[in-house]
């Protein structure tokens, strides 16, 4: 019966060939439309916060309020001091906490500049935990020893592209902000811009580097376990209210696990997409009026053969069906050539621009991506369809014969 | 003859009321959102067009290269300023202080950022960021516990629970000073929660900070052309640090090319979004086309009619593009009415929320293009189904049933 059906919807989409066509046209420009912003805008999101997705999930950091520009902790308005992981370290479920200093610096090499970050590397026992945390492994030289002074490893970036007009190398001198360090060690690539492209020392150098012994930009505390890091977190928050002497709701410090930390991020990002979808949408709603435009000359042209299908028995919903069906199959063909050609539109757009160099653009059209606008262009189809098929479904047999 | 194939092509859309609406309809939302979002840029041009020429015409600004927060790890220092104000060609040159920091009013706690500069070149100032004093007074030299507030200050509920006076007291990092005057609207949430102090009042604030401005703004004088001036402050300040060509830790630029650069940003984000916008008048004209092709369809027969008491080719292919034509157009004038409605519907909620700057223009030449356009793109949709329509035989056509 269902297949007798669907038989005689295809025969009708056959039949009106060229308008069926073009109907289809509109709806698979529009799902192209949709699919490649949807799947670069997806690839550009995932690639964003994966560069700061190294931190794991069972540790907190607590930064000063900050404008929030640049990295963590600078222009602070009271900035984090060196004596408080001693204090964080007594709570109860801290493993340990270390201090980061982060600040801008500027790189020299071959006579060459660049503005980049110096990142802190805790000494001692912490020093295995934030390589552990932050999955550091070296590609050329060594790691950071508590011993060394005036020396730094750099992210890979420096070793591979063309930056400073030749390749830094292991051993060689660079100058940052004016003062000569060795470079003893270049990181494997990370493809996160924010280890690919920083700078590491240890924490006394960058100390007197910046001329501060006192204010840390960024403390990591590491929770003994995931399920302690709420409650961490909330004690935390107590000791530096105390300790900065501030009322709840006045704090101006925050203390946040890495995921939350992304999530306005995150938000700000899918606002952006939000507001991309919605005028693509445009487009498919366009599209589906088409359908239903289809649709309704289909009704009319095939009154006749209405009249004949209730003359001979067909019922109402047989009738609703049939022309809701061919609808739906036009969104749904639209929908596969308009899936297959976005897919081929957002991986074909992202190598364009990684070639011209935003090595960061990647397309990621998931299986839910295409799946979902499959499922989306055959309802656009259906939805359309229903009035053009309503209208079918009511004729009166006597009527619709003599049309 | 031309006005009566004008009043037989109204009367067939009218004829097919239900497929001609749907068409309409579909060019129309393509029209309608085409003209909010380009409405948008242009409004967005304007603005920074107007900041760059009229108050950014003679204006440059001197600043330290770096990543993040100003002021904070690069600085420009007075014996910079110093120099800069003796450059030829410039009349006057000022340091600004920049810092974030923590506001209290009552029980209330908000961050924001606060900036110092000399009062005697508050004229300047408040050229450059263009604002003027509302209400109160603007600051005197010397002035230390004495604040001027933003706009946004003015209104409840935009930075603190209820509207501030002059002559409250609010505390900055916990030092109390008095609010003497208000600015008038920036047109962003940021900007209009700026608090301005003396140069004196941030520097007892901030001690550490004394001598190292976040950035310098200096005057040209009548006649000199800053981008030219840019170049030869430049010079002067890369000499005076010892610093080589190339190698700067600073950079000097004019207002005016500053603001053309981030022009040039908003202008590729609104071209990209007006591109996707036009995708469904793509999708529209599609439309059109297939309706004109049913159309053509259905009117065979009169189509032999028309040829064989003496219509001519062009006559009928007429009929069929001024049919479309009217329908692309119908859309369009619709859709530029109702892209009105949304651009100003728009333009209003980004007031409310803060972005007054943010506001749609609508020019003649933006609606009478987008006329054009919607006409355009129904001729252009009609023009397949028309020839097939004036090339079909009128023997066959009187024969088609």
């Amino acid at each position: 019966m269902l297949v007798d059906l669907l038989k005689l919807s295809w025969a009708g989409i056959k039949h009106r060939r060229l308008r069926s066509w073009l109907t289809m046209i509109g709806i698979f420009i529009g799902i192209a439309a949709v699919v490649s912003l949807v799947g670069l805008g997806e690839g550009l999101r995932v690639a964003i916060t994966s560069q700061f997705g190294f931190l794991g999930t069972d540790s907190l950091t607590v930064t000063a309020v900050s404008p929030g520009f640049g990295p963590p902790g600078q222009g602070a308005v009271n900035p984090l001091k060196d004596d408080l992981m001693k204090k964080i370290e007594s709570i109860q479920g801290v493993n340990t906490a270390y201090a980061r200093i982060v600040e801008s610096a500027l790189l020299e090499y071959n006579d060459n500049q660049r503005m980049s970050y110096v990142g802190s590397v805790p000494e001692g026992h912490d020093r295995k935990s934030f390589e552990t945390m932050l999955n550091l492994n070296i590609e050329t030289g060594r790691l950071l020893r508590d011993s060394d002074k005036a020396k730094v490893v750099l992210g890979n970036r420096y070793s591979t592209e063309d930056i400073f007009g030749k390749p830094v190398e292991v051993g060689k001198e660079v100058l940052i902000n004016g003062e000569p360090f060795i470079v003893i060690g270049i990181l494997e690539k990370k493809g996160s811009f924010i280890v690919d492209g920083s700078i590491l020392m240890n924490e006394q150098d960058a100390k007197e580097l910046y001329n501060d012994d006192k204010t840390v930009d960024l403390i990591i505390v590491k929770v003994e376990s995931e399920a302690l890091v709420p409650q961490v977190q909330e004690n935390v928050e107590k000791l530096l209210r105390k300790e900065r002497g501030v009322k709840v709701g006045e704090e101006d410090f925050q203390v946040q696990t890495p995921a939350k930390a992304l999530e306005s991020l995150n938000q700000t990002l899918f606002a952006i997409q939000l507001f991309v979808y919605i005028i693509a949408t445009i487009s498919l709603v366009v599209g589906g009026i088409g359908i239903m435009n289809t649709m309704y000359t289909a009704v009319l042209e095939r009154t006749r053969e209405i009249g004949i299908m209730k003359a001979i028995g067909a019922r109402n919903s047989m009738i609703f069906l049939l022309f809701f069906l061919e609808s739906g199959f036009i969104g749904l063909v639209g929908g596969i050539i308009g899936t297959g050609l976005g897919f081929s539109l957002s991986h074909g757009l992202a190598f364009l621009a990684r070639q011209a160099g935003f090595r960061l653009i990647q397309a990621s059209v998931s299986p839910l991506l295409i799946f979902g606008s499959l499922a989306f262009s055959f309802s656009l189809g259906t939805i359309f369809g229903v009035l053009p098929a309503l209208r079918a479904a009511k004729m009166q047999p006597v009527e619709a014969l003599r049309g | 003859m031309k006005h009566e194939l004008l009043k037989y092509a109204v009367f067939n859309i009218l004829h097919r009321k239900m497929r001609s609406l749907l068409t309409v309809i579909s060019i129309m939302i393509g029209i309608m959102a085409v003209f909010a979002l380009v409405s948008f840029g242009l409004g967005i041009q304007r603005y920074v067009n107007e900041v760059a020429n009229e108050s950014g015409a003679d204006k440059l600004f001197l600043q330290g290269k770096g990543n993040g927060a100003m002021g904070d790890t690069f600085y420009i220092s007075r014996d910079t300023l110093e120099v800069v104000k003796k450059v030829k060609g410039v009349e006057l040159a000022v340091g600004q202080y920049i810092k974030f920091a923590k506001l209290k009013y009552k029980d209330q706690v908000k961050y924001h950022y606060i900036m110092g500069s000399d009062p005697k070149e508050n004229d300047f100032v408040q050229e450059s960021f263009g604002i003027d004093i509302v209400k109160g007074r603007a600051l005197k030299s010397g002035e230390l516990g004495k604040v001027v507030v933003g706009y946004n200050y003015l209104s409840a509920d935009k930075v603190f629970k209820r509207p501030l006076y002059v002559g409250e007291k609010i505390y900055i990092n916990d030092a109390p000073f008095e609010i003497v005057g208000f600015v008038s609207e920036i047109g962003n949430p940021d900007d209009d929660a700026n608090i301005y102090l003396t140069d004196s009042g941030m520097e007892l604030l901030y001690p550490e900070v004394k001598d190292k401005f976040s950035f310098v703004m200096a005057k040209a004088e009548d006649g000199v052309d800053p981008t030219i001036l840019a170049d030869y402050v430049n010079e002067k300040v890369r000499k005076h640090l010892g610093e080589e060509e190339g190698k700067e830790t600073f950079e000097v630029q004019s207002f005016s090319d500053a603001i053309k650069t981030f022009t040039t940003i908003i202008d590729i984000i609104n071209v990209v979004l007006v591109l996707i916008a036009l995708v469904s008048v793509i999708v529209a004209s599609v439309n059109i086309m297939n309706t004109m092709y049913t159309a053509v369809l259905e009117r065979t027969k009169e189509i032999g009619v028309m040829k064989s008491i003496g219509a001519r080719n062009s006559d009928i292919r007429d009929i069929f593009l001024i049919e479309s034509g009217i329908i692309g157009l119908t859309g369009g004038i619709i859709g530029i009415i109702l892209g009105y409605v949304v651009a100003s519907t728009g333009g209003s909620i980004a007031a409310a929320a803060g972005f007054s700057s943010l506001q749609p223009i609508f020019p003649f030449s933006l609606i009478l293009g987008c006329a054009l356009f919607s006409l355009m793109i129904g001729m252009v949709s009609g023009i397949f189904p028309a020839i097939q329509a004036s090339r079909q035989r009128p023997v066959e056509a009187l024969r088609y049933e």
